[in-house]
């Protein structure tokens, strides 16, 4: 068996790792901070300053694009780099590719962030980035794909680990959703403004298409990913289930592809289209959970440390919140069900079920876990950890309760008819019946906020220590070489 | 990693090693994982077989429900199942429970319709949710009207005029109000003036010279503001020109100016400007008539109906 020390510096590339782990954590603050000004705006709407470049319409894609590309975008780079390189005990295949991926992912977030604010935008959800940025994206997706597929194939371990297959679904399946939602012709070469190849609702079933296999395999099967390495890492314990690895990567994968149109239900898209996409998100439901149960089984005989250590309870939270939008989304994808919950806040509390329960919370997981070895020192603060695990849980479970009791009052507000067959309120009176719900929400979103910046801030203590250990070594060395 | 736990258990790993201590159990398939599994593709099989599913040729393979519905030329269609025929029911429906009302709405007079008490609750559950699909974008939720923009409906200042006939007008036909900008024929002193006396007929805080001098401008065929506000400034229904001594405000935002130059600065800024904006748009083959008597009470009954 190859034993690797955790401080492979030469061996391996971290600095790579590094930059994005920190990039990470600024943009999950930066980006968490945006999505709590957007909350308090729809609840005290004074907070736009009645200018256009506060507007929620601009800021939304602000936050989006902040931390899911930019916090999850960059967790996801940090991680991949480090398990690719780990499990194939192999450097990456170049430094200046890796390097160029960091600096090239920074400037798009960048680039977008102000695009928007200066009201640009393609009005594709989770792509509003305009054409010269789709570009770039592009550029450095398929670097990204070479570094990462050169790496693996340079290899000195004759098996791939779990990990990578998901992490490579996940590059792969992006540069294709990527390429096709964004063809479109610019206005001309000097324009920001472009035109979609697609017309009508082929346009929306492929914004569609691109929209929930983005969340699939970007926001899926590359935290997968994630949780295949880091979980078992931080349980010291051996994955449960090969088998179970394969059949639910596979599955999860056919299964994805096709589902996209239950988003389009009861609009002009064919009836066919959305109830294929219908019946394909129930048979998703059990590949999904197959991620789920490998992980939490993963675990059992290791139960302990569930009390001891609030590093793997941010994974098992993540894992029960994975397995808990991953039935909700099924759920919803049924067209009766989707008929009270379309276009209300319930399908934004079961995205953030996803995104700060799921996706958030094993990033946090896995950066607590990587972050403190990368730098070769131990956690900072543990107690800021368990602070950060439970104002992060009770944000998730208030943003949820919320939006559970307004999208549903939002949803039957607006069937509801009269003895007269009149409707029964006027969309204001809905709007109105929202307030306390998106206060509720804002100050969810505030405690996930508050521990996300508690991490931020124990994690860059935890590297200037380990810099001051790492310093007071050398000169340690120093001195007894001076002495010999 | 504790080498006695692994070799306690009985299922052994694959053998394989990464990383140092990553390994892999290989433990079958959660036998409540697989029939679950299965489960959903029978689900899924028979939601097919139900609903229309997969493509076939130049159509696609409609499923076994099937639903009836009656198309928009009342001609009752069998198809199978689909979302639109299931709206077109819910909205046949709806105008099933609606039609004796709108009946006897068309049948009877506007001072029928407010004085029946089952008519009147008629009128506020429609009225209340055309009028918030409607109107309510520009004269607001409780039709109270933004001043600078739209007029209020709730109080007793009616433009072109409150009874049922003048407002049923308004609403099938529209307005256009209009007013000639005066900067463009009158000094600055002399709009001044003029500021003053409008200022004056309300009772704000004036300049009594400068009013007085506007009175006279006011009435003059320099100025000729009384061809359309009237000698007496109480407005001209006929045409729309606001009544300008009853302290109700328009066009110039008077509650909103901070101190009293700033009133009289609103009121300057209408005169030199003018107005091209106070647009109504015509509901007439927008609504049905029905609808528009509907409004027509709904409005009246808003605020001071005359």
């Amino acid at each position: 068996m190859a034993v690797t020390t955790y401080s492979g510096a030469e061996q391996y590339n971290f600095d790579i790792v590094k930059k994005f782990a920190v990039m990470a954590l600024v943009w999950a603050v930066f980006g968490m901070f945006a999505g709590v000004w957007i909350a308090s705006e729809l609840a005290w709407p004074f907070l736009n300053f009645d200018s256009a470049y506060f507007s929620f319409g601009r800021f939304r894609p602000v936050h989006t694009t902040s931390v899911i590309f930019g916090f999850g975008g960059s967790a996801l780079f940090a991680t991949s780099y480090y398990v690719v390189q780990r499990t194939c005990q192999t450097r990456l295949i170049s430094d200046g590719m890796a390097s160029f991926t960091f600096w090239g992912w920074m400037a798009i977030i960048v680039l977008a962030n102000l695009s928007y604010v200066m009201g640009y935008s393609q009005g594709r959800e989770y792509a509003e980035m305009e054409w010269p940025i789709d570009i770039l994206i592009e550029i450095v997706w398929v670097t990204y794909l070479i570094l990462f597929v050169g790496t693996i194939m340079r290899r000195k371990q004759p098996h791939i680990y779990v990990a990578n297959w998901f992490y490579l679904a996940f590059i792969l399946a992006t540069a294709l959703l990527h390429t096709f939602n964004n063809l479109a012709m610019p206005v001309d070469l000097f324009s920001m403004k472009s035109y979609s190849l697609f017309a009508g609702t082929q346009d929306a079933m492929t914004q569609w298409w691109y929209g929930h296999n983005a969340v699939g395999f970007f926001l899926t099967a590359a935290f997968l990913g994630m949780m295949y390495y880091f979980v078992p890492k931080q349980a010291g314990r051996p994955i449960y289930s090969y088998r179970l690895s394969i059949v639910h990567f596979w599955a999860l994968g056919f299964m994805y592809m096709w589902v996209g149109g239950h988003h389009l239900h009861w609009t002009a898209l064919p009836d066919w289209t959305s109830s294929l996409a219908a019946a394909f998100s129930i048979l998703l439901l059990m590949p999904s959970w197959g991620g789920m149960i490998n992980g939490i089984m993963t675990l059992s005989g290791a139960w302990d440390k569930l009390r001891t250590d609030p590093v793997m309870r941010f994974m098992i939270v993540a894992l029960s919140f994975y397995g808990m939008s991953t039935f909700e989304g099924p759920m919803m994808s049924l067209k009766e069900v989707n008929a009270l919950s379309h276009y209300t806040d319930w399908t934004v509390g079961h995205v953030h079920s996803g995104a700060l329960g799921w996706v958030a919370m094993i990033s946090f997981g896995s950066l607590y876990h990587m972050m403190p070895k990368l730098w070769d020192t131990k956690i900072y603060s543990q107690k800021l950890v368990e602070w950060h695990f439970w104002l992060a849980t009770i944000g998730i479970v208030l943003y949820i309760v919320a939006m559970w009791i307004s999208g549903i009052t939002q949803g039957l507000m607006w069937r509801a008819f009269d003895e007269f067959g009149n409707l029964k309120f006027s969309f204001a009176e809905s709007v109105a019946a929202m307030m306390p719900f998106y206060a509720m929400r804002a100050i969810g979103g505030m405690f996930f906020l508050t521990g996300a910046a508690m991490m931020a801030f124990n994690m860059f203590m935890t590297i200037r220590q380990g810099k001051r250990e790492a310093a007071a070594l050398e000169a340690k060395l120093a001195a007894k070489l001076a002495h010999a | 990693m504790s080498e006695q736990k692994l070799q306690s258990q009985t299922v052994q790993t694959t053998g394989h090693a990464w990383d140092g201590d990553l390994q892999e159990y290989n433990n079958p398939l959660p036998t409540w994982w697989v029939y679950t599994f299965y489960v959903t593709v029978v689900f899924a099989i028979v939601y097919w077989i139900i609903y229309p599913s997969w493509p076939m040729g130049k159509g696609w393979i409609g499923g076994l429900s099937t639903i009836t519905y009656v198309n928009s030329e009342g001609e009752t269609r069998t198809h199978s199942w689909n979302t639109r025929a299931l709206l077109l029911e819910d909205l046949n429906r709806a105008s099933a429970e609606q039609k004796p009302y709108f009946d006897k709405v068309s049948a009877m007079s506007y001072e029928q319709i407010a004085r029946d008490p089952e008519m009147n609750g008629f009128i506020l559950s429609s009225g209340k949710a055309l009028f918030a699909d409607n109107c309510a974008p520009c004269h607001q939720a409780g039709g109270q009207g933004k001043v600078g923009f739209f007029p209020n409906l709730t109080d007793d200042d009616w433009l072109y005029g409150g009874s049922y006939d003048k407002i049923n007008e308004t609403l099938m036909h529209g307005r256009r109000g209009y007013m000639p900008a005066f900067g463009e024929v009158l000094d600055g002193a002399q709009i001044d003036q003029l500021a003053n006396y409008v200022a004056s007929l309300s009772g704000m805080r004036h300049d009594s010279a400068k009013a007085a001098a506007g009175n006279a401008l006011f009435h003059s065929e320099t100025a000729a503001c009384f061809y359309c506000h009237g000698p007496d400034a109480k407005g001209r229904r006929d045409i729309g020109a606001p009544n300008l001594t009853d302290s109700v405000w328009l066009w110039a935002n008077v509650p909103g100016a901070e101190d009293d130059d700033g009133k009289i600065a609103a009121i300057r800024g209408v005169i030199a400007g003018g107005l091209a904006k106070g647009v109504m748009p015509a509901w007439a083959g927008r609504l049905s008539p029905e609808q528009i008597k509907v409004l027509t009470v709904y409005v009246h009954e808003l605020g001071g109906g005359q």
